[in-house]
């Protein structure tokens, strides 16, 4: 007798989608489904042989699963996969390309303090920190991964809209020669030259300079 | 060239860029992986990453690697996509460029080979000659983001 062979769409879109190397794996569900889906999701090391199950991402209706713990050493790539089931039919494994954390990650904007005298700003930046699997482990700068890394910081007299442009390399800026009691507003990105990354600016910090003595 | 940096490989000091050849590859990169369905060997990773090698002899193995791209890789590259082969050979002339300022060091003995980078150096070619010359290439073509980001 012929064997019922019923097959359900394959899930679309499968992809990595990686912050400061916290490394999750999205997708689509399939078209014309819906939540009453489930998924299964393996990876693998790239040159190493053997797909690994994700047992916590196993008959899942959510569409993602976040592998960063599995793919946290940034000096292999790794592949990702995923498999449909619904009511005894299934769908054929979908992978991700291969996905590299240390070019496929996204940079978060640096963190941003400001403290002013009656002439001058002193900014200090901070890098993100790279995922980690518990607030106890050690955190590690993304300073530490990508040593080129420098700072491009924007500042805006708001009075004049005047803007001038930094590019950093240590994470503390002072400028000097401001006119005192005015208002400046900082902002500042990550710029990592290789491999090429660049975070978004981020948001304005606005002090005023001390007004004259 | 923009973007040039100095690179540090023992005692040999060499200026170079590789930013065009970044823009190059990622250019292209999900096109030649995609050629590449071998996920269980790769050629400059196994059995171990290249950034294990962290012997002071990186400039024989950066030399000896740029030899293996330009005479046994970018050769065998060929596609049938007019935009991907333009890439190739834009990155190929940029390690032609590179080997050639390597090639200053190895002049001077700045570049000499110890155990460590010629057993990674023979791993490296056995791997290559375990696949057909096609495949071999190809795949080693798609690993160009392991050399680099090891360089860099």
């Amino acid at each position: 007798s012929g064997e019922l062979y019923c097959s359900l769409l394959n899930p679309r879109n499968v992809r990595f989608e990686s912050v400061n190397m916290k490394n999750v794996l999205h997708w689509s569900a399939p078209e014309g489904t819906g939540n009453e889906v489930l998924y299964k999701v393996k990876y693998s090391v790239y040159g190493v042989g053997k797909w690994i199950r994700k047992p916590e991402c196993k008959n899942i209706n959510r569409t993602w699963c976040d592998l960063s713990s599995e793919t946290s050493d940034y000096e292999e790539q790794y592949y990702a996969s995923v498999k449909a089931f619904l009511n005894g039919m299934f769908s054929d494994w979908v992978e991700t390309t291969r996905f590299n954390p240390l070019t496929d990650t996204k940079i978060d904007p640096p963190m941003v303090s400001v403290s002013s005298t009656d002439k001058s700003i002193s900014i200090t930046l901070t890098a993100p920190e790279k995922w980690k699997r518990s607030p106890e482990e050690e955190s590690i700068s993304l300073l530490q991964v990508y040593p080129g890394l420098q700072y491009n910081v924007s500042v805006l007299n708001k009075k004049t809209k005047k803007r001038w442009f930094f590019s950093i390399s240590n994470h503390t800026l002072v400028v000097p020669w401001l006119e005192p009691g005015t208002a400046y507003c900082v902002s500042a990105q990550i710029h990592v030259s290789a491999p090429l990354l660049d975070s978004d600016f981020s948001k304005e910090h606005c002090i005023a300079t001390l007004k004259d003595k | 060239t923009a973007g040039n940096k100095i690179f540090h490989f023992g005692a040999c000091r060499v200026s170079m860029s590789t930013t065009e050849i970044r823009a190059g590859f990622t250019a292209i990169k999900a096109n030649i992986q995609a050629r590449d369905p071998i996920r269980t060997l790769s050629i400059l990773s196994y059995p171990h990453s290249l950034h294990k090698v962290k012997s002071p002899d990186r400039c024989c193995i950066t030399h000896h690697l740029f030899d293996f791209y330009v005479d046994k890789v970018f050769k065998h590259c060929k596609t049938e996509d007019s935009f991907v082969n333009r890439k190739i050979s834009s990155i190929a002339n940029s390690f032609l460029s590179m080997k050639r300022k390597l090639g200053q060091c190895q002049e001077q003995n700045q570049c000499l080979c110890g155990q460590e980078s010629t057993e990674k150096l023979k791993q490296i070619l056995a791997n290559y000659e375990g696949l057909n010359v096609t495949s071999a290439a190809m795949k080693s073509l798609g690993e160009l983001d392991i050399l680099l980001d090891w360089m860099e």
